[in-house]
C-alpha cells in the first residue's frame, strides 16, 4: 500500500477514533449510571453539529466558543429528555425493551424536528465553518489545523472526565450509583441531581462530539444516527460501563473502519459500501463471542482501568 | 385536487392486511414469547429480497426465456421480459408468486430459527434485540453493496403483482388486496388458534418465567427457536407481500424504522393480544396514508412543509403516550383463568 494511502487513513483513523471516544464515553456514563441504552444518544450529537453549525454562522467562529455552547446546549436537550420522558418512565419500573422504544421515540422526536428545522432554512449538509490553516504539507501527508483542534480536544475532555469521576464528590457519587442504586439511596446520595448532572455531561461530551464531527465534514439532521452504531460498538468493545475499554473500543472501530477497511479495499478490492458493516460486525462478534468485552484485557494492561462498572 | 376514493380505500387495506401479518408476526415473538425482536425488518426483508431473486432468475425459467442480467446493459429487456410474462402468462404468475412465498417462508422461518440460538449467547436479555437490530443492518448494507442481487443501491423494479391479466388497474388491485386480506385473516386465525393451543400456554410461561419453564422441564431454546420459525415465516410472507404490492424491491425500506413501525403498531395494539396487534396495524396503517396524503396535498398547494417529518414526531408521542399511560395498550392481554378459577370464584 502506498505511503500515501496508509498516512491519510492513519489520520483519518486517530480523528475519528477520538470523536467516537467522546460520543461513546457519554454513552457508557448513560448505561453505568442511569442503566439506559440510549439511542436517542444519536440525536444529542446531532443536536451538537446544529448549534455548533448556528454558532459558526451567527455568533463566531472562535472554536472553543463553538465547542462551549455546543456542549451546554447538548447537555440541556439531554436533561430535559431526562426530565421529561426518562424519569417519568423510570419510576414506572418498565422493562429494559420498554425503555429502548422510549429511547427510540425521543431519538425520532429530535430528529424529525431537527429535519423540520434544516427543511425550513436549509440547513443540510453544511460544514461548520471556522478558519483553516494548513499545519504540516508533504508530498504524503497534509494535515490541517481540523485535525490539531479534534484529537487534543477529545484528549482533555477524556482527561477532564477522569478526574471528575476519580477525584469529585460528583464523580464518587456516580460511580455509587453506578455499583448499587439501592445502596447509594440508602447512604443518601442525592439520586435526582446525580441524574440530571450525569444526563448533562452525557449530552456536553456528545454534543462536543457532535461539533467537532460538524468541523470535521459536514453537519446534517442523519449524522448522529449514522455514527450511532459505531459508538455503540466502542462501548459495546469496551464492555458497556469500562471507561478505558471505551477509549480503546473506540479507536479499535476506528482503526477497523479506515485504516484495516482501505487496506481490505487495496488487497482484495473490498467496496467502500462495506464500510458501515465493520462496527456491525464488531458489535455482533462481541456480543455473542465476549459479552465482557476488552474489559478483561484492560485487568491485565494494570492501572489503565481504575473502576469496575456495575456489571464488570 | 381529486382523490380516487375507491383506490385509496383499496390501497388501505391492502397496506393493512401487509401490516396486520407483520404485526401478528412480532405479537407472537415479543407478545406471547417475549422475544425482543427489533431485527423484524431483517425477516420481513428475506422476504422481499427472496421476490427480487425469483422475479429475475425463477420467472425467466418458468415461462422458458434465458435468464438476462437485471442490473446491467440488459436491465429494460430484463424488466420487459417481467412484466410481459406476469402480464401474459398469468398462470406462470400465480406459481411465481406462489413459489415465492414458500421460499421466503422457509428461507426466513430457517434464519429466524438459528437467529434464536443467540439468546442462549448473550449475557443480559436486551443483548439479543441489540444483535438482531444490527444483525438486520449487516445484511441491508451487505444486500446493498452486494451489487447483482438486487441492483444494490438502485433497487429492482417490476416485481409486480399477478393480476395485471386483468388490464383494469383498479380491479387488480383489488384483487391483490382480496389476496392479501385473505392471507392476514389466515394468519390472524393461525395465531389465535396457537395462543389458546398448550403450545401458547407453553410460550406465555417462557415469557413470564423461565427458570420456572426450565425447571419443569421444557426446552426453552427449542421452544424460542419453534415461535422464531413461525413468526420469521410470517414476517417474510409479510415481506413478500410488501414488495409486490409496491412493485419494487431496495434495500432502503428495510431500516431500523421499518421495524419501529411494526413496534408502535403492537405496543399501541397491545402486547399479548392479537385483536389489538390488528388494531394497531389499522391504525398505524390510517395514519401512513393519511399524512401521505396530507403531504401530497400540501405540495400541490405549493407549501414547503414536509408531513413525513411529522409523521414520524406523531408515533413518537403515540409510543411515548402508551409508555407512560397505558401500558397494556388499547386492548390489554386477556387474563388467563382456567375452569377451577370461575368454578371457585377466586379474585383476580
Amino acid at each position: 500500500m502506498p505511503t500515501s494511502l496508509i498516512l491519510d487513513s492513519l489520520v483519518r483513523s486517530l480523528q475519528a477514533g477520538s470523536l467516537y471516544a467522546l460520543m461513546a464515553l457519554g454513552l457508557t456514563l448513560t448505561m453505568a449510571v442511569v442503566r439506559l441504552p440510549n439511542f436517542a444518544h444519536a440525536e444529542l450529537i446531532t443536536v451538537g453539529g446544529y448549534v455548533a453549525l448556528i454558532v459558526s454562522m451567527g455568533v463566531s467562529t472562535s472554536v472553543p466558543v463553538i465547542l462551549c455552547l455546543a456542549f451546554i446546549g447538548a447537555g440541556l436537550v439531554a436533561l430535559i429528555t431526562h426530565r421529561a420522558v426518562y424519569r417519568p418512565l423510570a419510576r414506572l419500573n418498565l422493562s429494559t425493551y420498554a425503555m429502548i422504544l422510549a429511547s427510540f421515540a425521543v431519538g425520532l422526536i429530535l430528529r424529525y424536528l431537527i429535519f423540520l428545522l434544516v427543511d425550513r432554512f436549509d440547513f443540510f449538509d453544511k460544514p461548520v465553518k471556522v478558519p483553516q490553516q494548513v499545519l504540516i504539507r508533504t508530498p504524503d501527508l497534509i494535515l490541517t489545523s481540523v485535525f490539531a483542534w479534534g484529537v487534543p480536544t477529545a484528549l482533555l475532555l477524556m482527561l477532564a472526565l477522569s478526574v471528575v469521576l476519580n477525584r469529585t464528590d460528583l464523580g464518587r457519587q456516580m460511580r455509587a450509583l453506578a455499583n448499587n442504586p439501592t445502596l447509594a439511596k440508602v447512604i443518601g446520595i442525592p439520586v435526582d441531581r446525580v441524574h440530571d448532572l450525569t444526563w448533562l455531561l452525557v449530552g456536553g461530551l456528545a454534543g462536543v462530539g457532535g461539533a467537532l464531527w460538524g468541523i470535521y465534514t459536514t453537519v446534517n439532521p442523519l449524522m448522529g444516527w449514522l455514527t450511532l452504531l459505531s459508538v455503540f460498538a466502542a462501548t459495546i468493545l469496551g464492555g458497556m460501563t469500562s471507561f478505558a475499554g471505551t477509549i480503546l473500543g473506540a479507536y479499535v472501530v476506528s482503526f477497523s473502519e479506515n485504516l484495516l477497511m482501505q487496506w481490505l479495499n487495496f488487497q482484495f478490492r473490498v467496496d467502500f459500501s462495506f464500510k458501515p458493516a465493520v462496527p456491525f460486525v464488531i458489535i455482533i462478534v462481541v456480543l455473542l463471542a465476549r459479552p465482557q468485552g476488552l474489559t478483561g484485557l484492560a485487568d491485565s494492561l494494570n492501572g489503565l482501568r481504575r473502576w469496575r462498572g456495575p456489571t464488570g | 385536487m381529486n382523490i380516487d376514493l375507491l383506490a385509496t380505500a383499496i390501497a388501505l387495506l391492502t397496506f393493512f392486511g401487509i401490516s396486520a401479518i407483520m404485526a401478528l408476526s412480532l405479537n407472537l415473538e415479543y407478545g406471547l414469547a417475549g422475544i425482543p425482536n427489533f431485527g423484524k425488518a431483517l425477516f420481513v426483508s428475506i422476504g422481499a429480497y427472496t421476490a427480487g431473486i425469483t422475479y429475475t432468475r425463477l420467472l425467466p425459467l418458468l415461462v422458458g426465456k434465458a435468464y438476462l442480467d437485471p442490473c446491467g446493459e440488459t436491465l429494460a429487456q430484463a424488466l420487459d421480459l417481467r412484466v410481459r410474462a406476469i402480464h401474459d402468462q398469468p398462470g406462470i404468475a400465480f406459481l411465481n408468486l406462489g413459489l415465492t412465498l414458500l421460499i421466503a417462508a422457509i428461507v426466513g422461518g430457517l434464519v429466524g430459527s438459528l437467529v434464536s440460538y443467540t439468546a442462549l449467547r448473550v449475557k443480559e436479555e436486551w443483548y439479543l434485540g441489540l444483535v438482531l437490530l444490527v444483525g438486520s443492518e449487516v445484511i441491508r448494507t451487505l444486500v446493498r453493496g452486494y451489487t447483482p442481487l438486487i441492483c444494490g443501491i438502485n433497487g429492482l423494479s417490476g416485481v409486480t403483482q399477478p393480476f395485471s391479466a386483468l388490464d383494469n388497474p383498479t380491479l387488480s388491485a383489488a384483487c391483490f388486496m382480496a389476496l392479501v386480506l385473505a392471507i392476514a385473516v389466515l394468519a390472524y386465525v393461525y395465531c389465535e388458534r396457537l395462543v389458546r393451543s398448550p403450545f401458547g400456554r407453553l410460550l406465555k410461561a417462557m415469557r413470564e418465567n423461565e427458570p420456572v419453564t426450565l425447571a419443569l422441564g421444557k426446552h426453552v431454546p427449542r421452544l424460542r427457536a419453534q415461535v422464531m420459525l413461525i413468526g420469521s415465516a410470517l414476517a417474510a410472507i409479510g415481506g413478500v407481500l410488501f414488495a409486490v404490492n409496491l412493485g419494487f424491491v431496495s434495500t432502503n425500506d428495510y431500516a431500523v424504522g421499518f421495524t419501529l413501525d411494526i413496534w408502535v403498531m403492537v405496543v399501541l395494539g397491545g402486547v399479548g393480544n392479537h385483536r389489538g396487534a390488528l388494531l394497531g396495524a389499522l391504525i398505524v396503517t390510517v395514519l401512513n396514508r393519511a399524512t401521505a396524503i396530507l403531504s401530497i396535498w400540501a405540495n400541490a398547494q405549493g407549501s414547503q412543509f414536509e408531513f413525513n417529518y411529522v409523521r414520524y414526531i406523531l408515533f413518537a408521542l403515540i409510543l411515548l403516550w402508551v409508555l407512560r399511560f397505558r401500558r397494556q395498550g388499547l386492548l390489554p392481554e386477556h387474563a388467563e383463568t382456567t375452569v377451577a378459577h370461575d368454578e371457585l370464584s377466586v379474585q383476580p
